[in-house]
């Protein structure tokens, strides 16, 4: 309920500014609040919890070759619930719960921007 | 309007106080308030972060449900002597706890306690949290859910572990009431809803809940 009000309340400032890409601003602050702790604030995987003995490093967006290996789905799924969904490591928190679908699909798009890659298609 | 329940509140205190024989929450309050404490924590709930912009304006935590977080004994001391609980400077991942926390003179610290210990949550079941080891929870902290990923523990050969973005865990056995890190885990909206910390609920049974808070709950400090 309270994220449907939220996500009214945004829809009803972007038609204020339509030519501003509002939902990539709301992206970028979900990315910098829960991602970046991990993968760090350029999205390079060195976020302030990579301390020496963080087990798996968190992935590099911007590394385009291995960012190119994952669908968009991939990354959704991933997104949601976590490293062991994918076979990664649980050291990748699943956000099922936390983030909406709609940010989760942000996010998505906001990790091709900083890979500047296509991913694998289909 | 807020006026009116701050005196009703201190009226309430008032009458707690002389009906207990002991001034103290009142006079912890007025301390509290004369110290410009309430100019970075908040004490009357519920929950008032409704957006990420809203918990990132805060200058310090919440505190309106302190009596049922922390231990009475570990909050009356640090009031006097602050260390850093969070290993990074509040709401920044960039830079770290600059460690200065104002302190207060002993003979303010203990009104203060007693005014912060009476503000409790109802959502807060006493008594169902018993602290114990328990490779159950362990797992969960270590490898189920990366809990470890973001949070300070005590390792092997009583080395630090752990990430840095929450608070440190390191003395949660000391620090923390273990009743209120089981309630917070299953009602994250009551307590903190809005977060860097993910929702668990869900994803973890309330069996798993329970295991990895009775792990955290004892978390002894190293020595
Ligand atoms: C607790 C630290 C942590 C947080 C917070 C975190 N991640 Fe991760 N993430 C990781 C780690 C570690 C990996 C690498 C897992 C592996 O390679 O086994 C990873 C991998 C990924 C991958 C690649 C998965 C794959 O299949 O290669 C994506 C995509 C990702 N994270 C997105 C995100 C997004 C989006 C957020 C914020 C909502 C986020 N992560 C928050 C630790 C974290
Ligand atoms: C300038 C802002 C500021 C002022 C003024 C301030 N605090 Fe704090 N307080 C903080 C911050 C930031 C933290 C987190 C410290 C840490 O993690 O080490 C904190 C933590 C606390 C905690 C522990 C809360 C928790 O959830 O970990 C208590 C209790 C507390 N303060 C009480 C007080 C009292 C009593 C006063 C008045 C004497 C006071 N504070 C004044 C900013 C402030
Ligand atoms: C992605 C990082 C992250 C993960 C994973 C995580 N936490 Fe947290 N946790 C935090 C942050 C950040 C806070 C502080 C939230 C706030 O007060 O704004 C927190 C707060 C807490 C607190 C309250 C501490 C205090 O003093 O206020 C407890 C207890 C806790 N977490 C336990 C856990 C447990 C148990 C797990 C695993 C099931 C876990 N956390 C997983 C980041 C994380």
């Amino acid at each position: 309920m309270r994220t449907l009000i939220t996500t009214f309340a945004s829809a009803a400032l972007a038609s204020c500014f339509v030519t501003a890409p509002v939902a990539a601003a709301d992206t970028q602050q979900v990315f910098e609040f829960y991602c970046t702790q991990c993968h760090g604030p350029g999205g390079k995987g060195d976020g302030p919890n990579v301390t020496k003995d963080f087990p798996v490093s968190p992935r590099n967006f911007t590394n385009a070759e291995e960012m190119n290996k994952l669908s968009d789905a991939d990354m959704k799924n991933v997104i949601m619930d976590g490293g062991p969904s994918a076979s990664k490591s649980p050291m990748m928190p699943p956000w099922s719960k936390t983030l909406t679908e709609e940010q989760v699909d942000g996010l998505v798009k906001h990790l091709r921007v900083l890979c500047q890659c296509e991913g694998k298609q289909g | 309007m807020k006026s009116i329940t701050t005196m009703a509140l201190g009226a309430a205190f008032l009458i707690a106080a002389v009906s207990q024989g002991q001034a103290d929450p009142a006079e912890g309050k007025a301390v509290f308030e004369a110290g410009g404490c309430g100019d970075c924590h908040y004490t009357e709930g519920p929950a008032r972060e409704q957006t990420i912009e809203d918990q990132l304006s805060k200058k310090g935590p919440e505190l309106w449900y302190a009596g049922s977080k922390f231990q009475e004994a570990w909050l009356a001391a640090w009031l006097v002597d602050p260390k850093p609980i969070r290993p990074l400077k509040y709401n920044s991942l960039k830079e770290d706890n600059p460690g200065d926390h104002p302190k207060l003179a002993d003979a303010d610290a203990a009104p203060v306690t007693e005014f912060l210990m009476s503000l409790t949550s109802d959502e807060v079941e006493s008594g169902a949290v018993k602290p114990k080891k328990n490779p159950k929870g362990r797992q969960i902290f270590t490898k189920k859910m990366p809990c470890n990923g973001c949070h300070e523990y005590t390792g092997r050969k009583k080395k630090i572990l752990g990430g840095r973005s929450g608070p440190s865990l390191v003395e949660a056995g000391v620090r923390l009431n273990p009743d209120w890190i089981l309630a917070y885990l299953q009602k994250p909206t009551v307590f903190k809803p809005v977060k860097m910390m993910p929702v668990f609920v869900g994803l973890l049974s309330d069996k798993d809940m329970m295991n990895v808070a009775r792990y955290v709950a004892s978390f002894e400090p190293k020595e």
